[in-house]
């Protein structure tokens, strides 16, 4: 039964990776087919370029801006979603369902909120007497409302995913802690949130990853990278030398991939090492 | 608890799955592709009168909505005229840069379609790709006249008097103004301000504020690099070396010149007075605003003109006005630009190329602009497509247009209204957007767009270090 494994594997896999290490060692022509072999001028061009050193912080500081809301967000509705009050499914289903929205569909409908002169979020801002903010064309702001709507659309699958998990919480557990008089707050602290380790656990993981490979709402929000290049995460780079404005830089674009999935590697493995010891699996 | 074992399996997966995730990304092009010189000359007619059965010729466009059915229409009409001969299949890629990044894979693949649809800042680049025939030896070989042809809109496409592809959709930067707003003001709006100083100065007066806040802006328009090569041609200069790029390749752009400099500053002023409000790279969002009617004052295409009237109905009256110059003294015109049609040759068969030409003569024909026109708001390329009736009522319905008309004409057709032709123009478009948005910003025009102009020069070289390899 491995066979098959292995060859799917060995073709989607380990045949694209090495076809991308190759196109990193070449140069690229006016298609961008691969020509001259550079061996590692690509490598050495990004690592030495201050503009790369800012796409890294760029991606680093979404990665931080859109994880950790996005995870506590999640926790912090499905714990008040733990309330017994009535209508509560409306609430479950209210906050589960971003979810459900595209990508696209949902950076276009905040492309309207953020519109700088028209748009609903500074006519809001307006009323309590506060200046319109530039959402997406001041540099100090965009990677923050790119996160914003970043965290509005993760936060849905966060969401359902803890929901489960609580739901998966033996009630006896919680009867137990009753019994001792733990209640709210301190049954949350000590009882729920350990108990959601796994959830949690998988939901930073996947948050992490998404958020490095995040691309829809970065593109459509703010085209060519933001102001001031402040959007300008790895992925949109990668995408912005290898296919926008008729570039075809295949090589140079390649090596960035090549730097992203390091990273990528790198960020799962320590989260793994750090954070799954502290995990407790049932 | 989980054995440790279990526990590394499943390390293990998770991390087999990342890598899986991003390789999925990182594909690839085939490197075997076909690039057979030769085939790019023009056949005689009788290739195709000696072809047998129907001759297929597939056409790749980045039309959408309205402007995607004109095209279907266009397609339809000419495969009724040559049913049993020649069968067009129309297929859109998507928008203009998808297009041509597919029609770079095609050329990879050895694949190309018969005709494609390429915007006009793509044309140094299909020049230099060498998979084209130019429309011009067609046209040579057959002794058919390409005259009725607009000459400003040839111009674009031609390099020393020779068209190589055919002009199809053209558009020209106009004015518009919200002429309830002009009258509200004390402005008269039959007499719209030519220039960016007199912008300024109307625009000052068709700002109001209410209680510290800005109810309607004086003026907006999106930071585009088009406005900028607009408004550089208006003044009579070129944007890049090599008269525009039409002696020899352009190794240089021209916009940290005075003129362009002039433009960020105005850009600049305008948004730190409050006239016009920053809503950064995207047209759509400064066109949201223009047809919010909370600006007096826009800047944007022709093709724009269309949506703008329907938007403003029972609202406001929209106007159009020549696009300005940047001072009063300038000479030069607007360039005009849009898309062409371009026919592949290497790797189609000589009745196929036929078959091809013969489609862009048809798209190009009086009859099939007016049709254009009056079913996108798009410029006809045929001079003769304006003395047809339907256009003729056309135009009297949305007199808005004419602007453009009479624009288009006064034109004097010169290197400098030709515009730039660079292979990496759309990247240097975005360059001119990244200087005018830190001016924009805040910093010194001056640097912002000599630090724009330096961050393009790199890839002119390593484009033109390609093309003469």
């Amino acid at each position: 039964m491995l066979l098959p494994c292995v060859v799917i594997f060995a073709l989607f896999i380990v045949w694209p990776l090495g076809k991308s290490v190759s196109l990193s060692l070449h140069g690229s022509d006016l298609f961008g087919r691969p020509d001259a072999f550079v061996g590692l001028q690509h490598y050495r061009d990004m690592l030495g370029s201050a503009e790369f050193r800012h796409i890294l912080w760029v991606t680093f500081a979404f990665v931080l801006l859109t994880v950790i809301p996005g995870v506590l967000g999640g926790l912090a509705i499905v714990l008040l979603l733990e309330q017994h009050i009535r209508g509560i499914r409306i609430f479950r289903t209210a906050f589960a369902l971003p979810f459900a929205f595209s990508v696209a569909s949902a950076s276009v409908i905040f492309a309207t909120i953020y519109n700088p002169a028209i748009g609903l979020a500074n006519g809001l801002l307006g009323r309590f007497g506060v200046d319109r903010i530039g959402w997406l064309t001041d540099p100090e702001w965009a990677l923050i409302s790119v996160s914003i709507t970043t965290v509005w659309m993760s936060i849905g699958y966060n969401v359902l995913v803890l929901s489960a998990g609580i739901g998966a919480i033996p009630t006896e557990i919680n009867e137990a802690a009753t019994l001792d008089g733990a209640g709210g707050w301190r049954a949350a602290r000590f009882i729920t949130v350990p108990m959601l380790g796994p959830q949690l656990f998988f939901l930073i993981v996947i948050s992490t990853i998404q958020s490095l490979q995040g691309f829809g709402q970065i593109k459509i929000l703010t085209p060519e990278g933001g102001p001031e290049q402040s959007t300008k995460t790895l992925v949109y780079s990668i995408y912005h030398t290898a296919f926008a404005n008729n570039a075809s830089d295949f090589g140079a674009a390649s090596a960035q991939a090549i730097v992203l999935l390091v990273i990528l590697l790198a960020c799962t493995a320590i989260q793994f090492g750090v954070l799954e010891r502290r995990v407790h699996y049932k | 608890m989980r054995s440790v074992r279990q526990r590394r399996t499943a390390t293990a997966a998770t991390l087999l799955a990342v890598v899986a995730l991003v390789a999925a990304g990182c594909g690839g092009g085939d490197s075997s592709g076909d690039t057979a010189s030769g085939g790019q000359d023009a056949p005689g007619a009788d290739a195709l009168d000696k072809a047998t059965g129907v001759t297929k010729v597939t056409f790749w466009h980045g039309m959408k909505g309205a402007n995607g059915e004109a095209v279907d229409k266009l397609v339809k009409a000419f495969n009724a005229e040559h049913t049993g001969k020649i069968e067009v299949t129309a297929v859109y890629q998507g928008d203009y840069d998808e297009t041509i990044t597919k029609y770079k894979t095609s050329v990879q693949q050895g694949n190309t379609p018969s005709v494609v649809q390429i915007y006009d800042i793509g044309s140094r680049f299909m020049i230099d790709s060498k998979q084209t025939v130019p429309v011009q030896s067609f046209a040579d070989k057959d002794g058919y006249t390409l005259d009725s042809i607009e000459p400003n809109i040839a111009n674009y496409y031609s390099i020393d008097g020779k068209l190589n592809s055919m002009p199809f959709n053209t558009s020209m930067p106009l004015l518009y103004i919200n002429k309830e707003a002009f009258v509200k003001a004390g402005l008269d709006p039959a007499k719209p301000p030519t220039n960016l100083d007199e912008i300024m100065e109307a625009a000052k007066k068709l700002t109001i504020k209410q209680g510290g806040k800005t109810v309607q802006y004086g003026f907006n328009a999106a930071i585009y690099g088009w406005f900028m090569e607009q408004l550089i041609a208006q003044s009579g200069t070129t944007y890049c070396d090599n008269e525009n790029g039409r002696k020899d390749l352009a190794t240089q752009v021209n916009f940290a010149d005075e003129q362009g400099v002039k433009v960020a500053t105005w850009y600049q002023q305008m948004v730190k007075l409050g006239y016009m409000p920053n809503t950064g790279k995207k047209t759509d969002d400064a066109q949201a605003v223009f047809k919010s009617g909370t600006s007096a004052m826009h800047l944007e295409s022709t093709g724009a003109l269309r949506g703008y009237l329907d938007a403003a109905k029972g609202k406001f009256t929209v106007l159009t006005a020549p696009f300005p110059k940047i001072t009063a003294s300038d000479t030069g015109g607007p360039i005009i630009g849009g898309a062409s049609l371009w026919v592949d040759g290497p790797g189609h068969s000589d009745a196929e190329k036929r078959a091809s030409w013969e489609f862009v003569k048809f798209a190009s024909s009086p009859a099939q602009q007016a049709a254009w026109h009056t079913g996108t708001g798009y410029f006809p390329i045929n001079s003769k497509a304006l003395d047809l009736p339907e256009d003729k009522a056309w135009v009297a319905q949305y007199p808005q247009f004419t602007t453009a008309i009479t624009q288009l004409h006064n034109t004097k057709p010169s290197n400098a209204s030709s515009g730039c032709i660079l292979g990496v123009m759309p990247q240097s478009r975005k360059a001119s957007e990244d200087g005018l948005e830190k001016a924009v910003l805040g910093t010194d025009p001056t640097q912002a767009m000599k630090a724009a102009a330096d961050s393009i020069k790199p890839q002119i070289d390593q484009y033109n270090k390609t093309v003469k390899k």
